[in-house]
């Protein structure tokens, strides 16, 4: 390029900046000496170590990495059920029914899905006797219906734009269904499954709202410690843990570009 | 027509005793209220190039997709090797397709795709290994095994293709326009290698193609469709010289058509009367009533250029030339005979074109023989 656009440039930068500087302070401040997390007093490590015996804040990290890798992997397989009959089963009854309703929890508030989930967990403990209390089976239980949705859009898309030649090949070369779709239409769908997967995971893991209404008594997430910690002043420890998790995160998402990158016909 | 003995192998459609290899009984075929497939019915032999030929929407795809399985017909029955397939599903019979698409496994190299069938048939690993060798030998595409599809080249992956359907060793093999993704001079290649690698396997070919051009240099037979329907079964050579309606007539080629009536016949000759003072006399293969309505079907090569025009001759007709388009080999003359009709006619270009006689607005005269054309019913 003969001339940088300055303007461009800068608008690039803010938007950046925009972005972020934030988490970048956030980064910053944990390596910080001071109790007060907006005064700088010289760098230190030791917030990582007193998060480290915070067995509170541990014990909700452990617990919302289960329940979100719990419901990623439920909310996947049942996504992609959702999403085969979508796209593969041509025009059956109810289809349109189906997908509306397959859809709704990706605009429904998340306080109405919460209450109403809410209400049923209490319904049914009343009359089945199951679930037994609220805790970790409910929130995962509330993070599937939702996350599912999210999952049937990714692995739709990518099973839309599969080339339906490629199953009927593997059955005209004498591949039963079950063949076909473990030897072909899996592996080919792979990447999407994945990014399904992680997004599942991520929006688990930084539910507040739904999980505030179907948790129980010892079953604190990991947003809620933080959410009731920061109305009592923040701690830097919180500082420490987000960092942490945004390196978790950012690893996460470097491997899942890179399968996606490896991927056959992307 | 008696035939001799050494003709009914290569042409089995004439021997009434011949067994076809593929029998496909008034077969229809229904997407809603749409017909794709109109009451068909055809017998293929073995070791037969068979083409199903006609413009896109014919029917003809789906009527090679009902062969292979993916469709079931709405009724009707199919039998391959004497074997009612009809409701037999795509993985459970002898048949393999090749896709227009080519539809290779983009998640495998060339060889696991070659594999990919056999493994399916659960042959033991040396087997495998030695079909797969087999394969890329046939093809010469032995040093593209470990590529993968989308590292190779259209040429490529149309062996690939056909590789992968032929290392089930099927008894019949579709293809569906199998040449059509290739330039046109890797086509014209492709064509040849691809009738003599099917003399040589002596498998039975289906094809399905809307390029004539191809359909004449490959089959055996062809069947020409429209509208779900079989206008025309015969040999290239056939099709070509003596269609039976005047659909496979204009499919083919280019052709001049002049309605008329028969006037009068002699012997097995008739004269149709094809407007005012303008009659023509043609070989006819069956007898029409007089009075008839007939179209006369004559081919532009068929055509000659005379030295003076002469009232008296058979078949001869004065115009002026209206329009001159030249191809390289032949030349193409639309010559105006009268207010409403135009008849084409091709040269071959002997001479270089600058040397060339015949120029616009020049009146000629031109003459075909009785027995160069056919007279259609339909």
């Amino acid at each position: 390029m003969k001339r940088r656009s300055w303007p461009l440039l800068g608008i690039l930068a803010f938007g950046y900046a925009f972005l972020y500087v934030p988490i970048l302070l956030l980064i910053l401040y944990s390596f910080n000496e001071s109790r007060l997390v907006t005064v700088w007093s010289g760098f230190s490590t030791k917030w990582y170590g007193e998060l480290l015996h915070n067995q509170q804040l541990l014990d909700a990290a452990w617990l919302s990495v289960r329940i979100a890798a719990t419901n990623a992997t439920v909310a996947v397989v049942l996504g992609t059920l959702a999403a085969n009959a979508l796209v593969r089963q041509g025009r059956f009854r109810g289809r349109t029914g189906f997908e509306l309703l397959l859809m709704a929890p990706l605009v429904m508030p998340d306080v109405i899905i919460g209450l109403s989930l809410l209400l049923l967990f209490v319904a049914m403990q009343q009359t089945i006797g199951w679930p037994d209390g609220r805790g970790f089976t409910t929130i995962a239980i509330a993070h599937i219906t939702f996350s599912m949705a999210y999952v049937a859009v990714v692995v739709r898309s990518r099973l839309a734009q599969m080339d339906g030649s490629l199953e009927e090949a593997a059955m005209d070369l004498g591949a039963r269904p079950l063949g076909v779709y473990l030897q072909i239409t899996l592996p080919l769908i792979a990447p999407a499954l994945l990014s399904g997967w992680l997004l599942a995971f991520t929006l688990s893991l930084d539910d507040l709202v739904i999980a505030s209404f179907v948790s129980g008594p010892g079953s604190t997430t990991l947003p809620m410690v933080v959410y009731s910690s920061v109305r009592m002043g923040v701690s830097p420890q919180i500082n420490a843990l987000a960092t942490l998790i945004v390196l978790i995160v950012a690893i996460a998402v470097l491997i899942a570009g890179f399968t996606m990158r490896r991927g056959p016909n992307r | 027509m008696a035939v001799p003995a050494d003709r009914r192998l290569l042409e089995p459609w004439q021997d009434p005793k011949a067994a076809p290899y593929v029998r496909i009984e008034r077969v229809t075929k229904q997407f809603g209220d749409v017909y794709a497939v109109d009451d068909v019915s055809l017998n293929i032999f073995k070791g037969e190039f068979f083409s199903l030929l006609g413009s896109s929407g014919c029917g003809k795809s789906t009527l090679l997709r009902l062969l292979a399985g993916l469709e079931y017909p709405t009724t009707g029955r199919i039998f391959i090797d004497g074997v009612d397939v009809t409701q037999v599903p795509p993985y459970s019979r002898p048949v393999n397709m090749m896709f227009q698409s080519y539809a290779l496994f983009p998640h495998m190299s060339v060889e696991q795709n070659i594999e990919f069938g056999l493994k399916q048939e659960r042959l033991p690993r040396r087997e495998r290994a030695e079909r797969i060798a087999e394969m890329l030998d046939l093809l010469k595409i032995a040093p593209l095994r470990k590529r993968r599809p989308d590292q190779i080249s259209g040429g490529q992956r149309q062996r690939v293709a056909l590789a992968r359907s032929l290392a089930k060793h099927p008894k019949l093999l579709l293809l569906d326009e199998p040449l059509g993704a290739l330039d046109k001079r890797l086509r014209e290649n492709t064509q040849f290698e691809l009738v003599n690698l099917q003399e040589r396997l002596g498998i039975t070919f289906v094809t399905v193609t809307h390029d004539q051009e191809e359909a004449m240099t490959m089959s055996t037979r062809i069947a020409v469709m429209e509208a779900g329907q079989i206008m025309q079964v015969d040999t290239p050579t056939a099709i070509y010289e003596f269609p039976t309606c005047r659909f496979v007539a204009e499919f083919i080629g280019s052709v001049n058509l002049f309605e008329g009536k028969v006037m009068a016949s002699e012997g097995n000759e008739i004269l149709v009367e094809a407007g005012a003072g303008f009659t023509i006399r043609m070989r006819s293969y069956q007898p029409h009533p007089l009075g008839t309505p007939v179209t006369v079907a004559i081919r532009p090569e068929k055509m000659r250029l005379c030295a003076q025009y002469d009232p008296e001759a058979v078949n001869q007709i004065e115009g002026v030339v209206e329009d001159i388009a030249y191809l390289g080999d032949v030349s193409i003359y639309r010559i105006r005979i009268d207010e409403g009709r135009l008849v084409e006619m091709t040269l071959t270009n002997i001479q270089p074109r600058t040397e060339q006689a015949l120029t616009w607005e020049q009146k000629v005269a031109i003459e075909w023989s009785p027995t160069s054309g056919v007279v259609l019913t339909e």
